[in-house]
């Protein structure tokens, strides 16, 4: 269930410009200054994918889909720009995004059973309740100003595959690398199929480079190494872009904030995001 | 974070109890103009209803004018409230008082009205569709119209994982009258073609007054089909002994013709339901294409003027 993409509340509500992003969050840690100046924080994409990790942990257990996760991510970013990160508990916003996602993308969990996997999987949750999660799903639903559907680039994605020539390891990369993406302000930025054709670029680009198995990042890191090999499909795709109306530039854009996670990610240390949390959440009250 | 208070609005009369939420009509305080306030029902066990969830995200994207728009979520402390723009009557409060001038079986429309009320449907639906939506609970009373002869698209709650429930939030039995046979018969890989048929039984029913089939139970609703469609078979239907719930016990109806049910609608007419109304999902035409048959030919041709006009004025 989608509604079309240009009319959607995500394209009029939910994409932002660099300048607009940087401002949303200016005002935010202005209207907080002494807890953002008491607790510092982790570079944002850690801190991102220190919560993926563990949304992905449970969502491993509840036995969710991709799709109903990639939600989940979207809501905890949307709700970040509104609400200052020092100021919540981000376990619970992260299992009643998953829940709200779940209700959205058409496979409710029980909340009890979703809150006893969370408890399980998250000790520092402290939310033993099931109504602390109803009332928590209101807060996020109202903040979020009730627009919830995503539009994700994985069915730009499936729909590209095969007009780019992509073969099953480069569509699995792409993949990866579209999974990666919610650790950045792309799907804040662009447009689901631009963020589609990136990922389909770079694992075009990087797949001869990275060894089979490696991860997306490894194969980021490994550089452009590959990019000679990959000629003939890359010259496919740099003429289909060109007779298509894609913004290149974002492309491009996008290219180098993926480029630049896969950098990011070398200094991302689990540890210094959990404990820069457990800090502001247990001096912050 | 809404800062508008439900005391915004004047409370009137209650227009009805839905699914999961308490319909009243209400009155904004500063314009005077008349809204219809939804009121939703907590769940404290469950938080807000799925139900809710999806038809507010859903009428936050869907702004068509064959579709009743939402102004307004209020959020307050327990309560959600939705402000949607306000109808006069739906589809079943009106085939209920409608008095056909020309006389004519008591709840039935005259012609005109119907083939406007289905042209603004079937452009209502079209919309939904190429958005990728499905209505999934089209009924006389979740169509809306007003004093302007105008029919909206109301309530996008029914909704859910899977399939469609049987049950509502208060139990009522959510009625069976406009579920596609495919649907009956358990299938889970339903589309847009389940919309068509409520709309082709709803066409029926605005001719003769009265529901074309008034099922009581699936299996009943079933049968009310077939004794007017015919029982379908793997030679009419190849893959029906595959469905959940096909039987070798049905009893063997033959095809009854449309006409004989429905005397007053003309040839044009009666192709556009025929083709509405296939047992076979694949067989149904879709919204676009049910816009495009000459039965709404004046409405094609009027919508053609405008968009020339418009062109002109460019």
């Amino acid at each position: 269930m989608a509604a079309n993409y240009w009319d959607s509340t995500q394209a009029k509500y939910w994409t932002f410009t660099k300048p607009e992003l940087s401002e949303l969050r200016h005002q935010l840690t202005q209207h907080h200054q002494p807890t953002v100046s008491k607790f510092h924080l982790p570079d944002r994409r850690h801190l991102s994918i220190y919560m993926q990790t563990n949304l992905i942990k449970l969502a491993r257990r509840l036995n969710l889909r991709q799709q109903a996760l990639a939600t989940a991510q979207i809501y905890i970013k949307r709700f970040y720009l509104r609400v200052e990160i020092r100021r919540t508990n981000p376990y619970l916003i992260m299992a009643t995004a998953i829940y709200l996602a779940c209700k959205m993308e058409e496979t409710p969990q029980h909340i009890r059973l979703m809150l006893g996997e969370a408890a399980r999987q998250w000790p520092e949750l402290g939310v033993t309740e099931t109504s602390k999660i109803g009332e928590c799903e209101f807060a996020v639903i109202s903040t979020l100003q009730s627009r919830l559907i995503c539009h994700h680039p994985y069915r730009a994605l499936g729909e590209l595959q095969g007009t780019f020539g992509l073969g099953t390891e480069e569509g699995t990369l792409a993949h990866n690398i579209v999974n990666d993406c919610f650790n950045t302000d792309l799907p804040l930025l662009y447009a689901p199929h631009v963020i589609a054709i990136t990922a389909m670029f770079l694992a075009v680009v990087l797949r001869p480079a990275g060894q089979m198995g490696g991860s997306a990042a490894q194969s980021a890191l490994a550089g452009f190494a590959g990019l000679k090999q990959a000629g003939p499909k890359l010259g496919k795709m740099v003429d289909w872009l060109a007779e298509s109306e894609v913004d290149m530039e974002a492309v491009i854009d996008a290219t180098q904030e993926m480029v630049s996670l896969y950098e990011c990610w070398e200094g991302y240390s689990e540890r210094a995001c959990k404990e820069a949390i457990t800090k502001f959440m247990r001096e912050g009250k | 974070m809404d800062k508008r208070h439900p005391s915004s609005f004047q409370q009137l009369e209650k227009l009805g109890e839905g699914t999961y939420a308490t319909v009243f009509k209400g009155r904004n305080g500063q314009t005077g103009a008349f809204v219809a306030l939804k009121e939703i029902h907590l769940d404290s066990e469950e938080g807000t209803p799925s139900t809710a969830i999806r038809e507010i995200s859903l009428m936050k994207e869907l702004k068509h004018e064959n579709i009743v728009s939402l102004y307004d979520v209020i959020h307050t402390e327990n309560k959600l409230m939705l402000v949607f723009e306000y109808m006069d009557k739906d589809l079943k409060k009106y085939m209920d008082s409608y008095h056909n001038p020309n006389g004519g079986p008591r709840g039935a429309l005259d012609a005109p009205t119907i083939k406007s009320f289905m042209w603004q449907l079937m452009k209502g639906v079209a919309f939904c569709h190429d958005n990728r939506v499905l209505h999934r609970d089209l009924k006389p009373q979740n169509l809306l119209i007003n004093n302007q002869g105008q029919l909206k698209l109301a309530d996008f709650g029914l909704a859910r994982a899977f399939g469609i429930p049987v049950n509502t939030f208060s139990n009522e039995v959510v009625t069976l009258w406009y579920r596609a046979p495919d649907v009956l018969l358990g299938s889970r890989t339903y589309n847009t073609s389940i919309d068509i048929w409520s709309a082709g039984c709803i066409m029926a029913e605005m001719f003769t007054g009265r529901p074309l089939f008034p099922g009581t139970t699936n299996e009943d609703q079933l049968l009310k089909i077939f004794r007017l469609m015919g029982t379908p078979s793997e030679r009419s239907w190849p893959g029906i002994s595959q469905f959940p719930e096909y039987k070798t016990t049905w009893p063997v109806y033959a095809t009854q013709e449309l006409r004989n049910l429905l005397p007053s609608v003309d040839a044009a007419g009666l192709g556009l339901l025929g083709q509405m109304l296939q047992m076979r999902p694949e067989m149904r035409c879709s919204a676009q294409q049910a816009l495009q048959h000459p039965w709404f030919a004046e409405f094609q041709q009027r919508e053609a003027a405008r968009a020339g006009q418009q062109a002109a004025f460019r």
